[in-house]
C-alpha cells in the first residue's frame, strides 16, 4: 500500500469529467410538458380535439351537398330516405328541411368552436388584466373592483343575456358581446388571488425599487408569472362558453338560421326524435360530447402538469 | 353574527338595485313603446293612454314608481303584448310549477350528491368510488339541454314508461324527467366536491384521534367528519341554485311544463319586455336572497368567515 493515491484512477476520473457534457437544465415549461405527455387521457384528448378541428376545416372539401342546398327528392321523407349513407352523399343523413346534416354539422362545429375560443379569449385578456390590477394595487382599489365582480356574479346572467339579445337583436356578434361581458368574472377572481401572492416576491420589489411604472410591472412581471393558472383555467373556460352558447341556441334565442351551432342542431334533433330521425340528435350530440370531454381532460392534464403540488 | 348579516345585506341590496336599473334601462333602449302598433293611434288617444300608464313622465320617475310598486304591493305592472293580463298573472300561473320541480331537483341534487360523494370517500378505491367518479365525469358533459332529449328518447320513446311532456297538475309521472334532467349535472358536481372534501377530512389529524379513541366508524363520520365536509358543498350551493334557476328555462321549454321559463322564452320571442323584466327581476332576487342565506349559513357553521 503506497501513500501515493492511485493516480491512474484519478486521471480516468478527470478524463471522464472533462468529456462529460454540461448538465442540461430543464425549464418549468419543459417539465410541465413532460408531465402532460405522461397523462394518457389528456394526450388522447388533444388528438380527438385536433381531429374535430381538422374535420371542421377540411370537412367541407369532402361534402357532396352544401349546407344550404335542399335535397328535394328526400324532403319530407327524412325518416325513410334521409338516414346517413355514403351512397347518396349525405354522410350524416339529412335534417328536417332536407338539408345535408354533414355540412350543417361542419358549420355548427365552426360556430361553436369559435364562440368557445373567442369567449375564452376575452375572458383571458380582460380577466387577467382586471384581476392583476386589483390584486397589485390592493387596498381600496381592490375592494371596490372585487365588490363589483361579486355583484355581477350574483346576477343570473342567462336572463340578462337573453334580455340583451332580445333588445339589441339576435345576432352572432351580440352573442359574442354578451358572452364576453360575463366570461371574465371568474378569471379575474382567480388571477387576483395569484397576484396577491406574487406581488410580494423579490423581483417585483426590485422592479419597484428601480422605478418601473405600475402598469409595466403588471404586464411585464406579474402577468407572465400567472400564465400557468391562466392557461389551465382558459382551457376549462372554452367548454363553459360552448355550453352557454348551446344553451341559448337550444332555446332558439342564439344563432339564427341559416347559421347554426351545436346547440341549435341538438335543439332541432331533439324536436324530431319522435319521427324516427334519431341521427339528427345523435350526430351533433356526439361532436358536442367528445369536444367537451376533450377540453375537460386537457384542462385537468394541464392542471396536474403545471401545478404538481395540487394533485 | 349580526354585523355579518348587516354587511351581507349591504351587498345584496345594491345588487338588486343594479339588476332592476339595468333591466329597466334595457327596456327603455328597446325600439318601440308598448302601444306602437301597425295602425297608429290618434295622437290624443295615445297621449291619454300613456298618461294612464305614467309613460309621459321622465324615465327616473317611471323607474321609481316601478320599484315602489314592486316593494310595496309586489306589482310588476301590465304586460306589453297582452292588454288583458298583468305580469303578476303570468308569474302566478308559471311560478308554482317551476317552484315544484325546482324544489325536488334541488333536494335530489343535494341528497343524492352528498350521499354518493360521502360513500365514495368512505369506500375509497372500491367499485362504488369508481362508479361515483365515473358518473361525475360523465355528467360534466350532460347539461340539462342534453339530458332532456336523451331522457325522452329512452324513457318515453324506447321504453314507453313516462309521458314525454306536460304537467298535469304535477303528478309524479310528469315530475320525474324534469327533475332528473335538471338535477343530474349539479348532483354530479356535488358528489365530486363531497368526495374530495370528505377524503381530505378523513385523512386529517382529528379523525385519527377519534379513531385512536376507539370511536365507531359511523359515529366518527356522522359526528366528526360530516360537518367540515359540508363547507365546500355549501359554498357550491349558490352557483348550483343559479344553474337550476337558469336551467328551468330549458326544462319548461322542452317538457312543456308551463313554468316560468316557458313564459320567459315566449315573451322573449314576442318581445314582451315587461314580462321579461318582471321574470328577470323575480329570478334575480330569488338568486340574490338565496346566496345571502347560503353565506350566512356558511358563516354560522364556520366562525372563521365572520372575522
Amino acid at each position: 500500500m503506497s501513500m501515493v493515491p492511485n493516480t491512474d484512477r484519478i486521471k480516468r476520473m478527470a478524463d471522464n469529467l472533462a468529456s462529460m457534457e454540461p448538465v442540461k437544465g430543464r425549464s418549468l415549461w419543459q417539465d410541465a410538458m413532460h408531465r402532460f405527455l405522461q397523462n394518457k387521457a389528456a394526450v388522447t384528448s388533444v388528438i380527438v380535439l385536433t381531429l374535430v378541428v381538422l374535420f371542421s376545416l377540411i370537412g367541407p372539401y369532402f361534402a357532396v351537398w352544401t349546407n344550404e342546398e335542399i335535397d328535394w327528392s328526400r324532403i319530407g321523407k327524412a325518416a325513410e330516405l334521409g338516414a346517413p349513407s355514403i351512397a347518396n352523399g349525405h354522410f350524416f343523413g339529412i335534417d328536417n328541411l332536407g338539408r345535408d346534416l354533414y355540412s350543417r354539422v361542419i358549420q355548427g362545429t365552426q360556430v361553436s368552436l369559435m364562440v368557445g375560443l373567442i369567449g375564452a379569449g376575452i375572458a383571458v385578456i380582460v380577466g387577467t388584466l382586471y384581476g392583476a390590477t386589483a390584486g397589485y394595487f390592493g387596498g381600496r382599489v381592490d375592494s371596490v373592483m372585487m365588490r363589483l365582480v361579486d355583484i355581477l356574479m350574483s346576477i343570473p346572467y342567462m336572463f340578462v343575456l337573453i334580455l340583451l339579445l332580445v333588445v339589441f337583436g339576435r345576432s352572432l356578434q351580440m352573442l359574442f358581446v354578451g358572452i364576453g361581458l360575463i366570461s371574465w368574472l371568474d378569471m379575474s377572481r382567480i388571477v387576483r388571488g395569484q397576484t396577491l401572492s406574487i406581488k410580494n416576491k423579490e423581483f417585483v420589489e426590485a422592479a419597484v425599487a428601480t422605478g418601473v411604472p405600475s402598469f409595466t410591472i403588471i404586464v411585464r412581471h406579474i402577468v407572465p408569472n400567472l400564465m400557468g393558472v391562466v392557461v389551465v383555467y382558459a382551457t376549462l373556460l372554452v367548454p363553459g362558453m360552448i355550453i352557454t352558447e348551446s344553451f341559448i341556441s337550444f332555446l332558439g334565442l342564439g344563432v339564427q338560421e341559416p347559421n347554426t351551432s351545436w346547440g341549435a342542431l341538438i335543439s332541432e334533433g331533439a324536436g324530431t326524435i319522435a319521427y324516427g330521425t334519431i341521427w339528427q340528435l345523435l350526430v351533433p350530440l356526439f361532436f358536442f360530447v367528445i369536444t367537451l370531454f376533450s377540453f375537460f381532460f386537457i384542462g385537468d392534464g394541464l392542471r396536474d402538469a403545471l401545478d404538481p403540488k395540487d394533485r | 353574527m349580526l354585523s355579518f348579516i348587516i354587511r351581507r345585506l349591504g351587498i345584496a341590496i345594491p345588487t338588486l338595485l343594479i339588476l332592476v336599473i339595468f333591466s329597466f334601462s334595457m327596456m327603455h333602449l328597446a325600439p318601440g313603446g308598448p302601444f306602437t302598433s301597425e295602425r297608429p293611434l290618434p295622437p290624443q288617444v295615445l297621449a291619454n293612454i300613456e298618461a294612464k300608464y305614467g309613460l309621459d313622465q321622465p324615465v327616473y320617475v317611471q323607474m321609481g314608481n316601478y320599484i315602489w310598486g314592486i316593494v310595496t304591493e309586489f306589482d310588476f305592472g301590465p304586460s306589453f303584448r297582452f292588454k288583458d293580463r298583468t305580469v303578476n298573472d303570468v308569474i302566478a300561473q308559471g311560478f308554482p310549477v317551476t317552484l315544484t320541480y325546482g324544489f325536488w331537483s334541488f333536494v335530489v341534487a343535494v341528497g343524492v350528491g352528498v350521499t354518493l360523494g360521502a360513500a365514495a370517500a368512505i369506500y375509497h378505491n372500491s367499485w362504488l368510488d369508481y362508479l361515483a367518479v365515473g358518473i361525475s365525469i360523465g355528467a360534466q358533459v350532460l347539461p340539462n339541454f342534453v339530458m332532456a332529449p336523451i331522457l325522452v328518447l329512452t324513457l318515453t320513446l324506447w321504453l314507453g314508461l313516462l309521458p314525454g311532456g306536460g304537467w298535469n297538475g304535477g303528478q309524479w309521472q310528469y315530475l320525474i324527467m324534469p327533475v332528473i334532467a335538471l338535477s343530474t349535472s349539479y348532483m354530479a358536481s356535488i358528489a365530486r366536491i363531497t368526495r374530495s372534501s370528505m377524503l381530505e377530512v378523513l385523512n386529517s389529524n382529528f379523525i385519527r384521534t377519534a379513531r385512536a379513541k376507539g370511536l365507531s366508524n359511523s359515529r366518527i363520520i356522522i359526528k366528526h367528519a360530516l360537518k367540515p365536509t359540508m363547507l365546500p358543498v355549501i359554498s357550491y350551493l349558490g352557483p348550483a341554485f343559479v344553474g337550476m334557476v337558469t336551467g328551468s328555462v330549458v326544462i319548461d321549454l322542452y317538457f312543456s311544463t308551463g313554468g316560468i321559463g316557458q313564459m320567459f322564452v315566449n315573451s322573449a320571442l314576442s318581445r314582451d319586455y315587461s314580462v321579461m323584466m318582471g321574470i328577470t327581476i323575480l329570478m334575480g332576487s330569488l338568486v340574490i336572497i338565496f346566496n345571502m342565506i347560503v353565506d350566512i349559513l356558511y358563516a354560522w357553521i364556520d366562525p372563521k368567515i365572520r372575522l
